[in-house]
């Protein structure tokens, strides 16, 4: 299959000039900045603090804005449109991803540089972030095309915020609860343990079985995502 | 001539309501083809078959050789153009950037915008954002939007509903315009006049069936009683039978200059429409 780079880029910018003017996302891009802001206030910021901020960037933005952006697709009929244009599904899914992933990028840059996070291997890291995206890009679609409005899917959204965003503190009671196993395997616990292992110096015999995981995820995601979109394209 | 369009034995069944029962059709290439029935008859699920957004419970719709399975193809969605009352546009922009967004979607030059407006008389409106428009003007902007591409066939679901008699007159000569250039139209509407202005035949859908399919001309003259109406200067109107019989009372008052006009009695076809199903096309 073919993908028309001329159709990618007109809807992502179509969403770039829509978002500049949504207030919705103006207010969700504050809430990782001032995490920043305020651990930035301590002394040596931890690993574990560097990627509660960049996981709550990964699910607030990545996954909360891509849901938004589906869900008004869906709430105001436009998305119909672009269904029953020749884009492909690949296109337009991976048109309406560029702006969260802008939106990501520049947004966990300014944190870093707010927190002063400087990896001890920008590539790995670079990749392992990347893997993410490609989860919670398919995570907010997903969610997106379920829901019907706006509104709906800011409340869906909720619950992946908090398991996504702030999971991976539930690490420390896996012992003691063994239900909560699950947690070691969640892509952002992978992500904080991929990224101790970069700062020991380690090198990719000890860090591919986390990115494995993690594009596992995002391999999942993605093909529940599209399912779902096929149905959508049905007006069954 | 070639059909753009075949319908076989088309049902489609939600649960236990059927909404179209062994409907059969097909639509000519440059035909603008008008389906017709009140609210819930059936129509828009038609189109939706058409288009590819509905399976059917069963029988065959193809349209350019496409079988029901392939009318989600992309080459199949470059030659058509959708106007459905669930089609939408994106609020905080532009009139002039949502036609954009779909010319680069069907690679089409971004010049078509100029032209495509000009056709919904929306030229000085452009720069507009879709937010602050009427019901008619988006109506119109849609339209637009559904003939950047000049589709070889369009789909239009009651495409004049919401606007006033000036503009649909214009987007009837706009119609009208992209027929005569070999467009074909799938038109459906409950504007009986609208129906009898474009289409060059008409189907009456009835609770998920076909009831009549016909040129609106032979339809008028097979349900016509062949009476003649005289108004007369005096305020009178006589209804006169057809055939010699009335042309010599015709004569009579045409020759003593008492006639004001004279109609032959063809019903509309929201008459027929009533006759044949027992209820109005509302």
């Amino acid at each position: 299959m073919s993908l028309s780079l001329k159709r990618i880029y007109a809807i992502f910018l179509k969403d770039l000039k829509d978002l500049s003017k949504n207030l919705y996302v103006s207010s969700i891009v504050i809430l990782p900045l001032f995490f920043a802001i305020m651990y930035s206030r301590i002394d040596q910021p931890t690993i574990e603090i560097h990627y509660l901020i960049i996981n709550l960037t990964l699910v607030s933005i990545t996954a909360t804005i891509q849901c938004a952006v589906i869900a008004e697709e869906k709430e105001k009929n436009t998305l119909r449109g672009l269904m029953l244009s020749p884009a492909t599904v690949l296109e337009i899914l991976t048109g309406k991803s560029f702006v969260s992933l802008v939106l990501t990028a520049v947004t966990i840059l300014v944190c870093m540089n707010i927190t002063g996070y400087m990896p001890e291997n920008t590539v790995f890291v670079l990749i392992a972030i990347l893997l993410s995206c490609v989860f919670y890009l398919g995570l907010g679609t997903l969610l997106g095309l379920v829901t019907r409005t706006v509104v709906e899917a800011s409340v869906i959204i909720m619950p992946f915020l908090f398991l996504f965003g702030f999971g991976s503190q539930l690490q420390g009671l896996t012992d003691q609860y063994s239900i909560l196993a699950f947690v070691n395997y969640m892509p952002n616990t992978q992500l904080i343990e991929f990224a101790h292992k970069v700062e020991d110096g380690l090198g990719f015999a000890d860090l591919w079985s986390h990115l494995l995981i993690i594009l596992a995820w995002g391999v999942a995601i993605g093909i529940l995502t599209i399912g779902v979109y096929r149905k959508r394209e049905m007006d069954e | 001539m070639e059909n753009v369009i075949e319908v076989n034995k088309l049902e489609k069944v939600y649960g236990t309501q059927t909404a179209l029962a062994d409907v059969n059709f097909q639509v000519k290439k440059g035909e603008t083809f008008g389906f017709l029935g009140p609210s819930g008859s059936g129509k828009t699920t038609t189109i939706k078959i058409l288009t590819g957004q509905l399976r059917p419970t069963s029988g065959d719709a193809q349209v350019f050789g496409h079988s029901n399975s392939a009318l989600n193809h992309q080459s199949y969605r470059q030659r058509i153009g959708v106007l459905t009352d669930n089609s939408g546009l994106y609020q905080r922009l532009s009139i002039y950037d949502n036609l954009k967004l779909y010319c680069d979607l069907y690679h089409v030059p971004v010049q078509r915008i100029g032209e495509v407006l000009q056709l919904v008389n929306l030229t000085d409106e452009k720069k507009k954002l879709v937010s602050k428009l009427s019901k008619g003007m988006l109506q119109r902007v849609l339209l637009a939007r559904t003939l950047l591409h000049e589709p070889d066939l369009l789909f239009l679901d009651e495409p004049t509903s919401a606007l006033d008699p000036a503009n649909s007159k214009q987007i009837h000569e706009g119609l009208r315009r992209l027929n005569e250039n070999g467009t074909t139209v799938f038109l459906t509407t409950h504007d009986m006049s609208e129906a009898e202005t474009l289409c060059d035949r008409v189907a009456f859908l009835h609770k998920g069936k076909i009831k009549l399919l016909d040129e609106p001309k032979n339809l008028r003259r097979k349900y016509s009683d062949s009476t003649i109406t005289l108004e007369l200067k005096d305020g009178r109107e006589i209804v006169l039978p057809g055939g010699s019989e009335g042309a010599d009372v015709v004569y009579q008052y045409l020759s003593t200059n008492q006639v004001v006009s004279i109609h032959s009695n063809e019903p509309t076809l929201g008459d027929i429409f009533v006759d044949i199903t027992g209820r109005e096309l509302v």
